[in-house]
């Protein structure tokens, strides 16, 4: 192996079944140093699956996971976090009962005291306050309660969380998905930024224009196979569409083109 | 002297936890609203703050009311003894509502505190009564025995995974028969004079059980605000599922809120068993029903992730003035059930229409 990898995440083989689901087949992925990738698919072809078995909410049946080269066990979410790898989940996965302090470290809190029993919860104010303002977003103090929260100010308290801890590798699921236009807009400028600041992304979508916006590459799952993997400046919105309706073998049937519809 | 305070110690806890930290009880529906529209205004700030502030102290509020209230229908309620009275009759009730608020907060329930009370009374009471154990033993063996039932209940509940209302109501009647079969339905009197420190001892001036209930209160409140064990527990509590994507070990700590519960059920146990100073398996069942109503009128969610300490205590005594309300205006005991269940279904009615306001201005 290269003293420095390709890619600085390689997935290989990688198999799931839920009861008598096979929800991915034998799936590979590569994720370019610094790169946004776009991973789509129509519902059900297996995108939240495969990201998250490389954040550690699921563990594959089968196959391999290499972080910088180096093969890796992922086996829950904390054995990712070490890793540096993040997660956004499109449920955010946020405490409504807690403050956006508690939320972004609940799980990997600052502690003081005899075998880190208690709270240090000065340094986790002003670490979030600084996280706050390193992400320029707009959530007020970090002592206010997530509950309240518009979509996007929530959406920005998950995003804190999952780079809160030297995190290289972002995943998001969906993350415009529940917002308005502006709020869509502003994430997707922040997905950039992050981008800039050396963190490899990979992004969950159904918005196609959204991957072409601002991805570097478009990964295509149907099925729970992989269909293909494209440089986003070589294709249009109708190929990657077709993509994910068609698969790889484009001889097509009956159905793609009223499923082609409902992508509009 | 052990009521004026027991009262104001209560009373100090509170400005602490507002003053220094928006605390972790649901914020009012008004601050969302500040947010929703842009920056929070100063104005909005302070607004929502008198109301949460407010909302913290619904509970004491209803107690205050409640005590001008019995002032009027009897001379003999304000009176300081009466009002020591009702502290010494409740401290066992408040170690109990305490420890099933660890349960509840973390998003469980524990209907089993009262059948575990009466088997943990038998056996503590046997130990000395007909096997002449010392004291320390007697209760060392009471405490390890109920800390491990909470620890059965946290075991089945984290392992099967389904509702602990059902396992617990399960766990309950085995406990009840055990404690039967062992005690074999006799009554257990005359405990050492050693034992009955628990209610003849003083510590710093306050009666000894007054003293353990405050230091439990204390140690309780601060582990929900200053560790990381607590704020772990309040997670799970509000939503399981994160709780386990953000890595924690949900297990650990569901196992650990009911054995803690167990253990603090233990000492209450051997309160209960001091001012009795005597013991059957017909005791204890029925406490259950108290603390969870005092858990629920002060605030606890019945689906976890809130509740405040000082508000729990202050539902302890909301019942606690009711029934020697009650009593003294002559309306008996069985008036008191109807009451308190009305009082409970209020309650679960506040709170589910709180649940609906929030979610209706998100």
């Amino acid at each position: 192996m290269s003293a420095r990898a390709e890619y600085i995440v390689e997935m290989k083989g990688i198999s799931k079944r839920f009861g008598g689901v096979q929800a991915l087949k034998n799936v590979d992925l590569e994720l370019r140093y610094g790169e946004i990738m776009g991973i789509v698919g129509d519902n059900g072809a297996g995108k939240s699956t495969l990201m998250k078995i490389l954040a550690g909410a699921y563990v594959a049946d089968e196959g391999k996971i290499y972080v910088d080269g180096r093969e890796v066990h992922i086996r829950n979410p904390l054995d990712a976090a070490r890793l540096g790898i993040g997660m956004i989940y499109q449920d955010l996965a946020l405490f409504n009962n807690l403050d956006v302090a508690r939320n972004i470290f609940v799980g990997r809190e600052y502690t003081r005291g005899p075998f880190g029993i208690l709270l240090d919860k000065k340094r986790m104010y002003r670490r979030a306050e600084e996280l706050i303002r390193e992400l320029r977003v707009d959530i007020g103090s970090p002592q206010f309660n997530v509950a309240m929260m518009s979509g996007g100010q929530r959406q920005m308290v998950a995003c804190a969380r999952a780079v809160a801890f030297q995190t290289r590798i972002l995943i998001m699921d969906e993350p415009t998905a529940a917002l308005g236009v502006r709020e869509a807009s502003r994430l997707l400028s922040l997905i950039r930024d992050l981008r800039d600041r050396g963190i490899s992304i990979l992004l969950i979508t159904q918005r196609i224009p959204d991957v072409l916006a601002i991805a570097d590459r478009v990964f295509v799952l149907k099925g729970g196979q992989r269909q293909d993997v494209m440089e986003v400046s070589k294709v249009t919105l109708d190929d990657v569409v077709t993509m994910i309706v068609k698969g790889k073998e484009r001889g097509g049937n009956g159905d793609a083109q009223v499923e082609y519809k409902s992508f509009g | 002297m052990a009521t004026p305070r027991l009262s104001t110690n209560l009373s100090d806890e509170d400005p602490e936890s507002t003053g220094q930290e928006v605390a972790w009880t649901a914020a009012v529906p008004l601050r969302g609203r500040a947010t929703v529209a842009g920056t929070p205004g100063t104005g909005g700030r302070l607004l929502s703050t008198v109301l949460n502030g407010l909302k913290k102290y619904t509970t004491l509020l209803v107690l205050l009311i409640l005590m001008a209230l019995f002032s009027f229908v009897s001379p003999y309620f304000l009176t300081s003894r009466n009002l020591i009275n009702i502290v010494l009759q409740n401290t066992y009730f408040i170690i109990v509502a305490v420890g099933l608020s660890f349960v509840m907060i973390g998003g469980g329930i524990d209907l089993s505190v009262g059948y575990q009370m009466s088997l943990v009374g038998v056996v503590t009471a046997m130990m000395m009564v007909v096997y002449q154990l010392p004291v320390w033993l007697a209760v060392g063996i009471g405490l390890l025995l109920g800390t491990t039932l909470g620890l059965i209940n946290g075991l089945i509940v984290a392992q099967i995974r389904t509702f602990p209302l059902i396992v617990t109501l399960a766990t309950s009647t085995i406990f009840q028969g055990i404690s039967y079969l062992i005690s074999q339905a006799k009554t257990y009197r005359n405990y050492p004079a050693e034992f009955l420190f628990i209610v003849n001892g003083r510590v710093l001036g306050l009666p000894f059980d007054v003293f353990l209930a405050l230091v439990i209160v204390i140690c309780a409140h601060f582990i929900y605000s200053e560790t990381r064990f607590g704020l772990r527990l309040i997670a799970l509590g509000g939503n399981e599922e994160a709780a386990r994507l953000v890595g924690l070990n949900t297990r650990f700590i569901k196992i650990s809120a009911y054995t803690l519960c167990g253990f603090l059920v233990a000492i209450a146990t051997m309160v209960m068993l001091a001012k009795a100073n005597t013991m059957n398996s017909s005791f204890g069942p029925g406490t259950e029903f108290v603390a969870l109503t005092a858990a629920i009128v002060g605030g606890v969610s019945f689906v976890g992730g809130e509740g405040s300490i000082p508000a729990l205590v202050a539902g302890v005594f909301v019942l606690a003035v009711l029934g020697n309300g009650m009593q003294l205006a002559g309306w008996g005991t069985y008036a008191q059930y109807i009451v308190r269940g009305i009082i409970l279904l209020g309650a679960v009615v506040f709170d589910e229409y709180q649940k609906k306001t929030k979610r209706a201005l998100r």
